[in-house]
């Protein structure tokens, strides 16, 4: 079979210096720009109020006895259950034990949630709007030329994606074209941020798009959490405990330990 | 030396590596960079932060409190502030701590308790400064309101361990046994496998033993026993823990012989005379493993404190019987 000639485009060098060196400039710059604006808006994580803060405590305090009861003897134990299940049950350590019995506040009416909220709303503008402005500048500007050549041959299900804003059939999947080298620095533009700003910034784009695909972990002090059933849900754990403490037989252990 | 030593908290710290480090540390100041520039170009250049740098400036500083050297100390802080700025919770306590070094009097000790007062006022959630508070309040003298404060803090904050150990000490230090029992067994709720903690608990036992009736005392000898053997399952040749063993092995061995009928206990069952004896032979041969190898200078069994060794080869030799080289 006769060998095509190689297909030739007869490029302006200038192409170079116009193109892509402006568009890969102007990406490292907005990345650096949105992460010393990601670190600008970040508002500091919102104080707890003492009132919420002791009954997250108190919860823990239950976890924390009902995992490490072997630790006490027994009647130190049951005192400790008794004296937890009762301000459980009675709703001694609520945030505000006149809300008990009703329902859970709808998360979008709790000024609380809603900063957590517009934090992330901030970071995802911080996202999109750059991105829209530099794409619309690229195909305002630059779209259909085709800037380079890759050097290594590709197969032609590239082409959309090489070659996009230049429906030419018959070109060769290796020509690229400026709004490819856009995606291609969107994609690959991550270890230069990470060289320059340091690991786990803002500017990778990547990381954000992972987290916020992965599904949410569930909070288990979030908005929207009825702490009074957590509560009682804990003074039934506690309830259930079947007693046995550590001390019961040390000695033996200890002594069979070193008769070994 | 440093280095490691500077990672760990500074009052676990003998005082001659305290002494030593505070005398390095007009040294260590110089040689750790004063500042992490948090440009992108500067931080191409120059050192990385890292969380150590940080630990090492407040370990520094609380060593060189600790030897009265306050120059460096006012050195650390400064580098502290400029990195976190004076309204970080744990930069107010130590600027707060340096104050209190400062002062020269009572009063001026009292000015900065109302200053204390005066944060906690605008943020009750402050915990290092409400601990910093009840500190304060104890080297007063004002113990009762050091207790007060502190159970303010555990009311609200109950998963504290720092905070329930000092009111353990403190109610200890008023010869409140059993609520200084109860407060360590909170520790013990948090951290279940502190060795030093279950020993502590021991000793408290042990001495509450001594000042109250026969049918709890031998309850608390029986627990103390066991907190004891715990302690040094936990953590294999605890001075402390075979210490305190040995005392309690033989408080309930001449007790058995004075009463002949084990007394019976609630809860834990007390070990019969063999299982004591033999318990009481092994504290012994512990003991006597311990003080001779670290009088000989033996590699890996230097860290014990001089006095408890001292105390242990003392009780060692008022058992007679044991030869201790």
């Amino acid at each position: 079979m006769a060998q095509l000639p190689p297909q030739t485009i007869q490029r302006d060098p200038q192409l170079f210096y116009w193109i892509l060196f402006p568009i890969t400039a102007v990406m490292i710059l907005t990345g650096i720009l949105r992460y010393y604006a990601t670190v600008l808006m970040a508002t500091p994580p919102k104080r707890l109020e003492q009132p919420a803060m002791k009954e997250q405590r108190s919860l823990m305090h239950g976890v924390a006895l009902r995992s490490n009861f072997h630790a006490l003897a027994a009647p130190s134990f049951k005192a400790r259950r008794e004296q937890l299940t009762t301000a459980y049950e009675s709703g001694a350590y609520l945030k505000d034990p006149e809300r008990r019995g009703q329902p859970a506040p709808n998360p979008m009416t709790d000024p609380g949630a809603m900063d957590g909220m517009m934090g992330m709303m901030k970071n995802n503008m911080a996202m999109i709007i750059p991105n829209t402005l530099i794409m619309s500048w690229i195909n305002a500007f630059f779209s259909g030329f085709v800037i380079l050549k890759l050097p290594f041959p590709i197969t032609i299900k590239f082409k959309s994606m090489l070659q996009a804003g230049v429906a030419t059939k018959e070109m060769d999947p290796r020509w690229m074209s400026s709004i490819s080298w856009y995606f291609l620095c969107y994609f690959g533009l991550q270890f230069v941020f990470n060289f320059l700003l340091g690991s786990d910034n803002a500017a990778s784009q990547m990381a954000q798009q992972v987290q916020g695909m992965a599904p949410q972990a569930p909070n288990m002090f979030g908005p929207g959490v009825d702490a009074d059933k957590q509560f009682l849900a804990e003074a039934e754990n506690l309830a259930v405990i079947d007693h046995y403490s550590v001390l019961d037989g040390v000695e033996e252990r200890l002594l069979q330990d070193f008769s070994k | 030396m440093s280095s490691s030593s500077l990672l760990r908290s500074p009052s676990n710290l003998p005082p001659a590596t305290a002494l030593q480090l505070a005398q390095h540390a007009p040294k260590i100041l110089e040689n750790s960079p004063g500042a992490v520039s948090t440009s992108a170009l500067e931080s191409l250049f120059s050192a990385t932060e890292t969380p150590e740098l940080w630990i090492i400036y407040e370990n520094l500083l609380l060593s060189c409190l600790r030897t009265g050297d306050e120059q460096s100390a006012h050195h650390c802080l400064g580098r502290l502030v400029n990195r976190f700025g004076d309204d970080n919770e744990r930069i107010m306590a130590l600027i707060g701590l340096l104050k209190e070094a400062d002062a020269e009097d009572n009063a001026t000790l009292e000015v900065v308790l109302k200053e204390y007062e005066q944060i906690l006022e605008n943020d009750p959630t402050n915990i290092p400064i409400t601990k910093r508070r009840a500190a304060l309040l104890r080297s007063l003298g004002r113990v009762s309101d050091a207790v007060t404060a502190l159970i303010a803090l555990l009311d609200f904050s109950p998963t504290d361990s720092e905070a329930w150990s000092e009111l353990a000490d403190l109610y200890f230090s008023q010869g409140l046994y059993s609520q200084a029992i109860f407060a360590l067994e909170e520790i013990l709720v948090l951290q279940p496998n502190a060795w030093n903690i279950h020993a502590r608990l021991g000793e408290m036992l042990l001495m509450a033993a001594k000042t109250s009736q026969q049918t709890d005392a031998s309850k608390q000898l029986s627990e103390a026993l066991k907190r004891f053997c715990r302690s040094v399952e936990l953590c294999d040749d605890y001075l402390r823990g075979y210490y305190g063993l040995k005392l309690t092995t033989k408080q309930l061995l001449s007790d058995t012989k004075k009463s002949t009928k084990l007394p019976e206990s609630g809860g834990l069952s007390l070990p019969d005379a063999a299982t004591l004896r033999k318990l009481d032979g092994l504290a012994t041969e512990k003991l006597g493993e311990i003080t001779r190898r670290f009088s000989a200078g033996e590699r890996g069994w230097q860290g014990y404190d001089e006095a408890e060794i001292a105390a242990a080869r003392e009780l060692l030799e008022k058992e007679g019987g044991i030869t201790v080289r």
